[in-house]
């Protein structure tokens, strides 16, 4: 009976202060989660606005008026594009010595 | 069990009982009762004692477990729940066009604040534009709750944070941000304080924008956009015109790559859509034609089968009919085929066109082409086209030359999509649309061969001339009509347009310019007429806009020659043809 008793002791307390010690890692971890969770919406809000900021400088017709005073860029006229098929036959190689062998 | 002792358990009046040897002993009498009952009250406080141990270790298992619903990180994800509230618009490629960002209004409580000039000066010095009167007075005020300011961008929420005056609050709100400026805005309207939609697509999509997160993907391409709107504003400059419309279609899905009103306005800055920055010309507005309804009038006469392409007819002299008086703007002393009817746009000859085809096929053609009814864009500014009722003969003539009929812009590029894209009709959307629709048949696959045909011609050889753009075979038709002014129409109030598909070999794009009253100039000899004005304008659309959607320019010759196969086989057509381009 004694032995029983003991054991019983010594595993309520042991159990006691298990859940003690887990309950303060359970704390622990929710304030990381949160914390996690808090930087993932400053993080979400901050690409919203980064989204935004790269729509409004990636605006055409900023970047058509820049291209134009800074570089000197015009608009492309249609004579200046062509198709690879409509490039010029490439001359071929010089025959190599060794088929001449 | 360790207090209760049974002393005379080993007496003589212990009885083994013989059914269960060994397992259990027996007490009679007095002593036996009294047992007992220390027995049942030791079960009965066990009992007691084991339910309450269990309700206290149920509770220390909740206490310990991480509460879920209530707990700090489900807050934080509401949070931005919030932030999302409004879904983005983005173009086709994925451009965003429209977003909401969280910021920050400024308030107070003017009980927890101590409100003194020099205070308020601070103040006003960290936010420009803060007025420290209204201020002060606000904060003398006896409400709970003021704003001082709403809107803050970060630089200025670090500046008021900086002061570090006790009881202003900042909340977090959130504000419907338009990143391209004045980019599209007929086509996304604008959103009011609460951030729902008060006009355009805001309005159109309300349900889905402030349901969903996935952002909501329109038709337009913004480079397109760009263009459009560059060419047209500078068009309007150099012909000091009032106004200026421009929409361009995908023949195939009816899908608007582009959609131009001018003059615009910045929803970023709603009270600039006042007036007429806010009207929607292109799907609100509705204008006599002119012109480019010759191209309705030869289709409808070409499809019923009352006109062959190489029919003549007499237009050397004015049609008077009632009071009127029908001429040609230059007019020619021989009959004239169909192709030339429309290369020279003679109202005579579509006149005459139009009587043979009557008025009621010319009405079926007209409401088929989606003419007559409410054009089905998804915008809230749709305009109803002006149709005469009765439909008498005098309105079937006016009719063939856009007059007497006034439709929007945008349903004036979709009945053309109509004619050149196999002859079916698609709606117009603004949504991107996967794959080409299926559209209703409004035209014979042969009439629409043959109209794509004319368009190119009259690009090649009539008053569209100024529209074409080597290597990407553009056809279209000019188009001018005079403004009804106070009690008529007026010689000098015009609308100019010119109405274009490009390339007309595989016809992919139509493009409708509108120039609201230009005025001539040195340049164009004093014209305002479309073939001056809007045409040119046209040509400098498709040259920088056809880069940008993969066309690539094409040798012309080999694309124009189809065209006209019914005339090339008639041997007097042939004759004429030269002539014309001999003139």
């Amino acid at each position: 009976m004694r032995g029983a008793t003991l054991l019983t002791v010594i595993l309520a307390s042991g159990i006691g202060l298990a859940v003690f010690l887990l309950e303060y890692r359970v704390k622990d971890l929710e304030n990381q989660l949160y914390a996690l969770d808090r930087a993932v919406v400053a993080e979400r809000e901050s690409i919203r606005v980064l989204e935004a900021e790269w729509s409004h400088l990636n605006d055409p017709a900023r970047l058509g008026a820049m291209a134009a005073r800074l570089l000197g860029m015009e608009p492309v006229a249609p004579d200046q594009l062509t198709s690879m098929a409509e490039l010029p036959q490439r001359v071929p190689d010089a025959p190599d010595e060794k088929d001449e062998r | 069990m360790r207090g209760v002792r049974i002393p005379e358990a080993r007496g003589s009046r212990l009885r083994v009982s013989p059914t269960a040897a060994g397992a259990r002993v027996r007490v009679e009498g007095v002593r036996k009762e009294t047992i007992e009952t220390g027995r049942n009250r030791l079960l009965v406080t066990g009992a007691l004692f084991l339910a309450v141990f269990m309700v206290i270790a149920g509770r220390l298992v909740c206490l310990s477990m991480p509460a879920a619903p209530s707990g700090e990180a489900s807050v934080a994800r509401q949070q931005y729940a919030g932030v999302a509230g409004r879904a983005d618009i983005v173009d086709r490629n994925g451009v965003v066009l429209a977003t909401s960002l969280p910021i920050a209004s400024l308030y107070a409580d003017p009980a927890n604040v101590m409100a003194t000039p020099a205070l308020v000066q601070r103040l006003a010095a960290a936010l420009p534009g803060l007025d420290p009167e209204t201020v002060l007075a606000k904060l003398d005020s006896d409400a709970g709750f003021v704003w001082l300011k709403r809107g803050l961008v970060p630089r200025h929420v670090y500046a008021v944070n900086r002061l570090g005056i006790p009881g202003l609050e900042f909340r977090r709100e959130e504000r419907r941000v338009y990143p391209q400026g004045r980019q599209a805005a007929h086509v996304l309207g604008a959103t009011d304080v609460d951030g729902s939609g008060i006009a355009g697509v805001e309005l159109a999509f309300q349900d889905t924008l402030s349901g969903g997160d996935a952002p909501l993907r329109l038709s337009l391409d913004v480079r397109v956009q760009t263009v459009m709107t560059d060419v047209l504003a500078r068009t309007m400059r150099e012909f000091d015109a009032i106004g200026a419309a421009g929409a361009m279609l995908d023949v195939r899905t009816g899908e608007v790559l582009a959609l131009v009103s001018l003059p615009d306005f910045d929803p970023n800055a709603r009270t600039t859509a006042a007036g007429a920055a806010g009207f929607n010309r292109v799907t609100k507005g509705v204008y006599e034609m002119g012109s480019t309804f010759k191209l309705f009038t030869a289709a409808a006469a070409l499809d019923s089968g009352t006109v062959r392409l190489d029919d003549v007819y007499d237009a050397s002299r004015p049609i008077r009919i009632a009071r009127f008086t029908i001429t040609d703007f230059h007019p020619i002393e021989r009959p004239l085929s169909v192709p030339e009817i429309l290369t020279r746009s003679s109202n005579i000859g579509a006149v005459k066109m139009a009587l043979d085809v009557g008025g009621v096929v010319q009405r079926h053609y007209l409401r088929q082409l989606g003419l007559l009814d409410r054009s089905a864009i998804e915008l809230p500014e749709v305009g109803i086209p002006l149709v005469p009722d009765p439909w008498r003969d005098i309105n079937t003539m006016t009719v063939a030359y856009g007059h007497g009929v006034a439709v929007s812009p945008l349903q004036l590029a979709s009945a053309v999509a109509a004619l050149v894209n196999g002859g079916t009709l698609i709606p117009p959307t603004l949504i991107k649309t996967p794959r080409a629709a299926d559209g209703r048949r409004v035209l014979s696959e042969e009439t629409s061969q043959t109209m794509r045909g004319l368009m190119r011609y009259i690009v090649v050889n009539g008053t569209g001339k100024n529209a074409d753009v080597p290597g990407f075979a553009v056809g279209g038709k000019t188009g001018t009509a005079e403004k009804v002014v106070d009690t008529g129409y007026s010689a000098n109030a015009l609308i100019s347009s010119f109405v274009a598909v490009f390339p007309m070999s595989a016809p992919r794009y139509v493009l409708l310019t509108l120039i609201d009253e230009p005025k001539g100039n040195e340049g164009t000899l004093g014209y305002a007429t479309g073939g001056w004005v809007a045409a040119p304008a046209t040509a400098r659309l498709v040259t920088r806009i056809a880069p940008l959607l993969g066309l690539s320019p094409q040798p012309t010759s080999e694309i124009h020659d189809p065209a006209l196969s019914p005339v090339s086989a008639n041997g007097g057509a042939r004759t004429r043809k030269r002539n014309l381009v001999a003139n």
